[in-house]
């Protein structure tokens, strides 16, 4: 492999990763949001452990979110320098938006809801998830215009060699991008379902104690599955057209591409069927929470809508080959001049290395805070509070 | 615009080494502290790390939005050292998430090796990242920026023992001494000291290479309104966590 193969893996890999997270940060978002509030105003002590439970599924998950998308960020202007040389005018601001205006208060708000648990007002830290939400979604939509740039630049001119930011209302009517988002955003919430379905039919299968609780798992999880699947598939069949428009070979120029799109479709309408015609139904009485035989089938169907999801992206990102930015800048013309091979190698083994390393420690460790319950979570257990010396402020 | 931009840079830059400084200075010492101390100590900074890391996360942001043109230049002449300081980053990140999730006598000490160890990479990094951008990245091997490392390393430390002893007064996991707040503003400076000088030199070339002010605005519009909100989330966090019982996720 040469220098441009093993920077574009790098990219492919880590990228890969880095959605497989945030995916299921997105997805779970609203429903710990949801649970959350349910909480507040009921105060019903099962929705208290609901939101702790599932909460520190998603904190545990979000930890890798944070890293992937760490390599992510520096990535561009390590390997691929030669995109803020041509287009860092536009391509540039939607990412500092995302940083400055979304990640930078996702961040801190997330702090303020996991450590501030006994700490804040129920009403402020149910206040903190719903930001959390909020600015999460704020993020993917930055991303995803971002993304869609490179796609199709669409409000752009060039001046002296580079791109210059033109109409930034077009850059965010972009025709990849308006039906891409809600398409990303119901398979997150799918993924998010999914996993509910999934890790609540694990307990009612082996009949742990925590029979309502996991029934109302399933439950949230089936509904947010049918809806994240309705909405996923429309928007999935609505971007076809205005991708076709302005990406006209890009499912039938790149096997790669058109084998990516297919299993995608693949997984989504059997999975769809499956929910509407048989999950969604089974919640009347309770029959799907109660019917054991079924539990397995469901455990194993957790993992298709991320697998979906990876589809999906290798479809539009190996569909704008030889493209980086779609009829304006070839890829191999981005790779930071001089990058030697031995730098790239190094770099290629750190982070797929260690990033793989950490993906497959954090699922071990989702995996474990599943299998023990929602009796041994450590999200919101009471601080410690050691005798200490009154302390000055600042 | 451009003045408000090199502002927010140099804010968010000489910040980011103040409010990570303590954090990275705490898990520098961590190892050297006995076991019964280390989970009060990184009780202690826990609630700030995510609040504090996003300053660089923003700042990486702002580089590409603001300053393009010196954005693939700065991370690709540094290459092997951008590598570098990602992956202590996420290790130290790793290690102090994943500490008390596992089972096992080995589980909590090992991640505690990692803390420390990348804790001690991440400050030497950092000092040579910023000998190379004064000396305009030359590559290969510099002395002076090991060196560099090591004045970070310590300047993180002392400021992490600081705040340490502030926020754990009087308890025996910082051997009973105290500080107080006057002196973790001081040691703040000690650990901001670095950034600020590197900046100094700079500024030069960060006022040369803005974006051009279509763009400018564009940013300023959606993120400006939002500063009241971050900095008022960042006080917050402050206010909250800086006395009282220490909560125990990490």
């Amino acid at each position: 492999m040469n220098v441009l193969d093993l920077a574009r893996w790098q990219f492919a890999l880590t990228g890969s990763l880095h959605f497989l997270f945030v995916l299921l940060t997105l997805g779970l978002a609203p429903l710990l949001a949801i649970m959350n509030t349910r909480y507040v105003l009921g105060r019903k002590p099962v929705l208290e452990r609901m939101t702790r439970f599932w909460g520190q599924v998603y904190v545990i998950n979000y930890a890798l979110g944070v890293f992937t998308g760490l390599v992510m960020e520096f990535q561009f202007g390590l390997s691929w320098s030669g995109l803020s040389h041509y287009a860092g005018d536009v391509f540039g601001a939607p990412l500092a938006i995302e940083t400055l205006g979304s990640f930078f208060l996702e961040s801190t708000f997330l702090g303020l809801w996991i450590f501030g648990w006994n700490r804040l007002p129920r009403k402020l830290h149910l206040a903190c998830i719903w930001l959390v939400t909020l600015t999460a979604y704020a993020s993917a939509f930055w991303i995803m215009a971002a993304n869609s740039f490179l796609q199709h630049p669409a409000g752009v001119v060039e001046r002296g060699g580079r791109l210059a930011l033109d109409d930034f209302g077009a850059l965010l009517s972009n025709p990849t991008f308006v039906m891409a988002l809600p398409h990303v955003f119901s398979a997150a919430l799918w993924a998010g379902g999914s996993v509910l379905i999934g890790a609540s039919a694990y307990h009612l299968f082996k009949k742990t104690p925590d029979k309502e609780f996991f029934t109302r798992s399933l439950r949230l999880g089936v509904v947010t599955a049918f809806i994240g699947s309705l909405l996923g598939v429309g928007f999935g069949y609505a971007q076809m057209g205005l991708v076709n428009e302005v990406q006209p070979d890009k499912w039938s120029g790149s096997a790669l591409a058109g084998a990516g799109l297919g299993l995608m479709i693949l997984i989504g309408h059997v999975l769809q069927l499956l929910t509407m015609f048989v999950l969604l139904p089974l919640l009347i009485g309770d029959a799907l929470a109660r019917w054991r035989f079924m539990h397995p089938l469901l455990m194993a169907l957790a993992p298709l809508p991320f697998a979906a999801a990876i589809c999906g992206w290798l479809a539009r990102e190996e569909g704008r080959q030889p493209w980086l930015i779609y009829g304006r800048l070839r890829v191999a013309d981005a790779l930071t001049p001089g990058l030697s091979g031995a730098e790239i190698a190094w770099s290629f083994a750190g982070f797929v290395g260690v990033l793989g390393a950490l993906a497959v420690i954090d699922y071990v460790l989702i995996a474990r805070t599943v299998r023990r319950g929602p009796d041994q979570i450590a999200l919101g257990a009471p601080d410690l509070a050691p005798e200490l010396e009154p302390v000055g402020s600042l | 615009m451009d003045t408000l931009w090199y502002v927010i840079f140099a804010l968010l830059f000489a910040g980011y080494f103040a409010l990570e400084g303590f954090t990275i200075g705490v898990g520098i010492l961590l190892r050297l502290r006995p076991h019964a101390a280390r989970d009060l100590q990184v009780a202690a900074i826990a609630p700030f790390v995510l609040a504090g890391e996003v300053w660089l996360v923003a700042l990486a942001g702002l580089l590409f939005g603001v300053f393009p043109l010196l954005e693939g230049d700065l991370l690709s002449g540094m290459y092997p050292l951008v590598v570098a300081l990602l992956l202590a980053w996420i290790l130290r990140d790793a290690a102090l998430w994943f500490r008390r999730r596992g089972d096992g006598p080995r589980w909590r000490p090992a991640w505690d090796v990692v803390l420390s160890a990348a804790s001690l990479a991440l400050a030497i990094v950092w000092g040579m990242v910023l000998v190379a951008i004064m000396r305009g990245f030359p590559g290969g091997f510099d002395p002076l920026g090991v060196a560099a490392g090591v004045g970070v390393a310590l300047a993180y430390a002392f400021h992490g023992w600081t705040f340490a002893t502030w926020r754990l007064a009087g308890h025996p996991a910082v051997d009973g001494a105290s500080r107080r707040g006057r002196a973790v503003w001081l040691s703040a400076l000690v650990a901001a000291a670095p950034a600020l000088l590197t900046l100094a030199v700079v500024t030069p070339s960060l006022l040369d290479h803005m974006a051009p002010s279509a763009t400018l605005n564009v940013i300023g519009f959606m993120v400006l309104p939002l500063t009241p909100v971050m900095i008022g989330a960042q006080v917050w966090v402050w206010r909250t966590f800086s006395r009282g019982p220490l909560p125990s996720f990490f």
